[in-house]
């Protein structure tokens, strides 16, 4: 009798010390609790056989299961390390599945499971001295399973760790990448490969916000049911990532197409545009460290998109800067690059434009021996519109110059041309004459225009005669044009709005009053002297202040 | 910069994309160009041979992803083989095993298409 327990003894810690060195020669957890339900089973004789273990939350998890089935195992009972004692339903399913036996598994002074066995098959129930060995066996593998627990934590530590390196690398990767390039559509390539490639999806949309609208860089949705979506937000809607719940209900539109994340992209904390994604293909909701990754490549890839969109409207402003400046060069020959010599005439003439291109016009155009027509015009608005409008009268003066009319009919008919070329309101105010070489007349029509001062000993007049300002309406009142005789040392100071109107820092004017003066101070100047002089008060009034008008003077001296 | 190369070549109905170095956000529109190339051509059956890739950024493998759906549509699939053990942590990090086939020699990659055509 001794001697069987004796050997049943032997038996026992040899079984002890063989379990030992298999659950120590190895750190899986599977494999540790398989082998402790296993050499139950096989000490004990029973055939089922549960280890749950407490997660951090203190609630009892599955780890390992014998001879239960999955679907048994679905109605093990939500229940906490501590109110085991306590917990009916788990009381019950311990019944009902024949589980007699619940033994602790403590490790290093504290309950981290429960070990629960089935009964023996042979009919006995599990007596002192079995549960004295289940004691000792779980003891042992108790420092087995924290061990091996402790390795589990370390791998999805270690795992995570890898997959913030691996997405930090990422990161690097798309910098270097999108620093170098400026094309929009290849920016938001390499955002959605780098997304679903990091996040496996294949459901996906990047767009830009910009005055208020959303435009598609990359799309993966149904085009119109998202343009549709889009169509009831603002961008300030998106100010954060939106997701799960909130998505749900803010914005119902965008679930029902399967999306399950948006992202903005800021700058500076202006929304610029938005990352939507659907769902992982892995099934897995978005971690935070997910949304982490989405974020940052977007406020990445939204610098490198903002660049390429400035980049490009540099360009766009460079082709119109220099589309300008053929204008202005094509202008610029629209004026007349040489004065005729005459007699008893002597002519200068300057014209500024506050653009590269300007409405202001002057013409000198010689019409047979003795007669030379001059012009100047100033076209309503400024810039291109101007430009174009200044260069359709120019195309009309000259030919009419060709057609030998006399002056008030050829003025009727200019109106005429003109005015069905304006729309939207615009206008010319135009002053022409011609001068006589032979007898020193000077015969003109003023239409609308600034008029020109006939300096002549000490006194000035005004050429006002004429009609209405051309380009308005068809003519119906007949231009009226006049015939002045000068003589020598009279000048005429033609001159646009842009002289009278050229205004200082403060706003002021600098008026007709004293160009009028100015006139008459110098009165025995030449042509070219006293349009210098002109000029040079104007710009001294100015003092720096922009010119905000186009400038055009004229100066006619009688020899 | 960083070499890439990818060239592709056709083992029975298979075409076997061989790349060769580091592919990432700079290299892998030239991986996108060789995808493109086989949906004009309608070779949807594609094995990746990875034997002499060194490095694949997230770009690199967002790629796959943006055309394995086009393959399986049409009766393909992209499988991988002959990875590099870091290579291959990288796609088991970001979870494409449960996505995709990876095999360790070519050979098992087009056999697997060649039965799939037989049954």
């Amino acid at each position: 009798m001794l001697s069987l327990n004796n050997n049943a003894a032997l038996r026992n810690l040899s079984a002890l010390v063989d379990f030992s060195n298999l659950i120590n020669s190895n750190l899986e957890l599977e494999f540790t609790l398989n082998n402790l339900l296993l050499t139950c089973f096989g000490k004990f004789h029973t055939s089922k056989g549960l280890i749950a273990l407490a997660n951090v939350n203190d609630e009892l998890i599955v780890k390992a299961y014998k001879g239960i089935t999955p679907q048994v195992l679905k109605n093990f009972p939500h229940s906490t390390l501590n109110a085991i004692e306590n917990n009916n339903e788990l009381k019950n399913f311990l019944v009902q599945n024949n589980l007699l036996l619940s033994h602790p598994i403590e490790a290093s002074g504290k309950k981290i499971g429960f070990l629960f066995l089935g009964r023996r098959l042979i009919g006995k129930d599990y007596d002192y001295e079995d549960v004295e060995f289940i004691k000792t066996l779980v003891n042992i593998a108790a420092s087995a399973i924290e061990n091996s627990i402790g390795v589990e934590r370390l791998k999805n530590v270690n795992r995570d760790l890898d997959q913030k390196v691996n997405q930090l690398s990422s990161l690097f990767d798309l910098s270097k990448e999108f620093s170098s390039i400026l094309e929009i559509e290849r920016v938001g390539k390499l955002l959605m490969y780098s997304i679903i490639g990091q996040l496996l999806v294949t459901k996906f949309a990047v767009v830009t916000c910009e005055d208020g609208e959303f435009k598609f860089i990359e799309n993966r949705f149904p085009s119109d049911q998202l343009a549709l979506a889009l169509s009831d937000c603002r961008k300030d809607n998106f100010t954060k990532p939106v997701y799960g719940d909130e998505l749900l209900k803010e914005f119902p539109s965008f679930n029902s197409l399967g999306i399950e994340m948006i992202v903005p992209m800021q700058i500076k904390s202006e929304t610029k545009g938005l990352i939507i994604l659907g769902k992982k293909t892995t099934r897995n909701n978005y971690s935070k460290s997910d949304i982490e990754y989405i974020s940052s490549v977007g406020s990445l890839a939204i610098i490198s998109i903002e660049n390429g969109r400035l980049f490009k409207e540099t360009i766009e402003k460079q082709r119109l800067e220099k589309d300008l400046e053929i204008a202005q060069n094509i202008q610029k020959n629209l004026l007349p690059n040489k004065f005729p010599q005459l007699k008893n005439f002597e002519i200068s003439a300057a014209n500024y434009s506050a653009r590269q291109v300007g409405g202001d016009y002057y013409d000198i155009v010689p019409l047979d021996k003795s007669r030379t027509l001059v012009a100047i015009a100033d076209v309503s608005g400024k810039g291109v519109q101007a430009a174009l409008l200044m260069a359709n009268l120019q195309a009309f003066l000259q030919s009419i110059c060709k057609q030998n009319i006399e002056l008030s009919q050829a003025s009727n008919l200019i109106n005429d041309l003109v005015s069905e070329n304006t729309t939207d309101g615009s206008f010319i105010t135009f002053f022409w004459g011609i001068l006589n070489d032979e007898n020193k007349s000077f015969k003109y029509v003023n239409m609308g225009h600034n008029p020109p001062l006939l300096i002549s000993e000490g006194k000035i007049s005004k050429l006002k005669l004429g009609g209405m300002i051309l380009g308005v309406m068809p003519t119906v009142i007949p231009y009226k044009s006049e015939s002045v005789q000068l003589k020598k040392g009279d000048r005429i100071i033609f001159y646009t709005d842009g002289i009278t109107e050229a205004m200082n820092k403060d706003g002021l004017e600098y008026s007709e009053e004293r160009l009028e003066k100015l006139c008459l101070m110098h009165e025995l100047s030449g042509s070219k002297d006293t349009l210098d002089l002109i000029l040079k008060d104007v710009k001294e009034h100015a003092d720096g202040a922009a010119q905000s008008d186009d400038i055009t003077a004229m100066v006619i001296k009688v020899n | 910069m960083a070499d890439f190369n990818v060239t592709t070549r056709g083992v029975g109905p298979v075409r076997v994309i061989d790349l060769k170095g580091y592919l990432d956000a700079h290299t892998a529109p030239e991986l996108e160009q060789e995808f493109n190339k086989l949906i004009d051509h309608n070779d949807y059956k594609v094995v990746v041979n990875f034997d002499e890739l060194k490095y694949i950024s997230s770009a690199g493998l967002g790629v796959f992803m943006a055309y394995v759906e086009t393959m399986r549509e049409n009766k393909g699939d992209i499988k991988f083989s002959n990875m590099q053990d870091d290579v291959f942590n990288i796609f088991d990090l970001l979870g494409f095993p449960v996505l995709y086939e990876f095999f360790k020699d070519e050979k098992e990659a087009i056999e697997k298409f060649n039965q799939k055509e037989k049954s």
